[in-house]
């Protein structure tokens, strides 16, 4: 799998997008992110080892509860291919419709003029 | 350059017929053979593909106009080009209805095969956009990319998510 894919493999779940959300604050550690969540650590690691994978977090190394840390890369991918989509098509044809009314008008004074030849 | 306010903008309507599909509906005020015309020949694709605004053009417009043949678009903004999408004509029915495919540069993996019928509606012209793309996972992409606005789809946090880090990083 590509990188992108993998990216929205791992964010097409809502507990881990709550999750990311969550360290965008700030680093937080397993326990701190399990709270809000009716599931078990084992659970909770689990969709962290995802999200790990994805390289949409890192663990530190320090001590015990390894925080965890949102990595930015992955995400700021996905925001560059939602902004180059962004706006695309609802103006792309609203812009059209515009053209359109020009060719048409156009059109109607070339038609005129060669009549009154 | 603002667009504000153009006619039967309140017909354009994305859809998700399928999994895999994405559908974009609108209408328009012009005769059909003119909306084919202006949506295959590239002096006409150049004044409105990518002119989403000021400083906008669209320096690559590659149209070989044919079953098998080729396709580039380039738009150019103010911040630079963006990414070509290209593809290739598989089916051509003028002025009813086009088949081809379509990849966005960065992604090359991810071709989607894109459907275009004209329709005649009391002198106007609907037109219907149906692109399939490879997997559920980048038609929602896609989708959540601000084509519809508004959609409630599963990746509702993930644009705030990834907008307020693309800032940060910044």
């Amino acid at each position: 799998m590509d990188q992108l894919s993998t990216t929205f493999a791992a964010l097409a779940d809502p507990t881990r997008r709550a999750i990311l959300a969550r360290l965008a604050m700030g680093e937080r550690s397993v326990t701190e992110l399990a709270e809000p969540f009716d599931m078990s650590m084992p659970a909770v690691s689990k969709h962290l080892r995802v999200l790990e994978r994805a390289g949409l977090i890192v663990r530190g190394r320090e001590a015990q509860w390894r925080p965890c840390r949102i990595q930015p890369k992955p995400l700021k991918e996905v925001a560059e291919w939602t902004e180059t989509y962004r706006h695309i098509w609802e103006q792309r044809f609203d812009r059209l419709e515009s053209y359109l009314q020009e060719l048409q008008t156009k059109e109607k004074t070339h038609g005129h003029r060669a009549r009154r030849k | 350059m603002v667009i504000a306010r153009v006619a039967n903008s309140e017909t354009f309507k994305v859809t998700t017929p399928s999994d895999c599909e994405i559908r974009i509906t609108r209408l328009f005020d012009a005769p059909r053979h003119l909306v084919f015309e202006a949506m295959t020949k590239p002096e006409h694709v150049r004044r409105w593909w990518g002119i989403l605004d000021d400083g906008h053009s669209v320096p690559v417009c590659e149209i070989d106009f044919r079953p098998g043949g080729k396709w580039r678009f380039v738009g150019r903004t103010p911040e630079g080009d963006i990414p070509a999408f290209y593809g290739e004509f598989r089916e051509i029915v003028p002025p009813e209805r086009i088949v081809q495919t379509e990849c966005f540069e960065p992604y090359p993996d991810a071709p989607s095969v894109v459907t275009t019928v004209f329709m005649e509606e009391n002198g106007k012209t609907r037109i219907t956009v149906t692109s399939v793309y490879v997997s559920k996972d980048v038609r929602d992409m896609v989708l959540k990319t601000g084509m519809e606005k508004g959609a409630a789809l599963s990746y509702d946090r993930l644009e705030d998510v990834a907008r307020e880090l693309a800032e940060r990083v910044a």
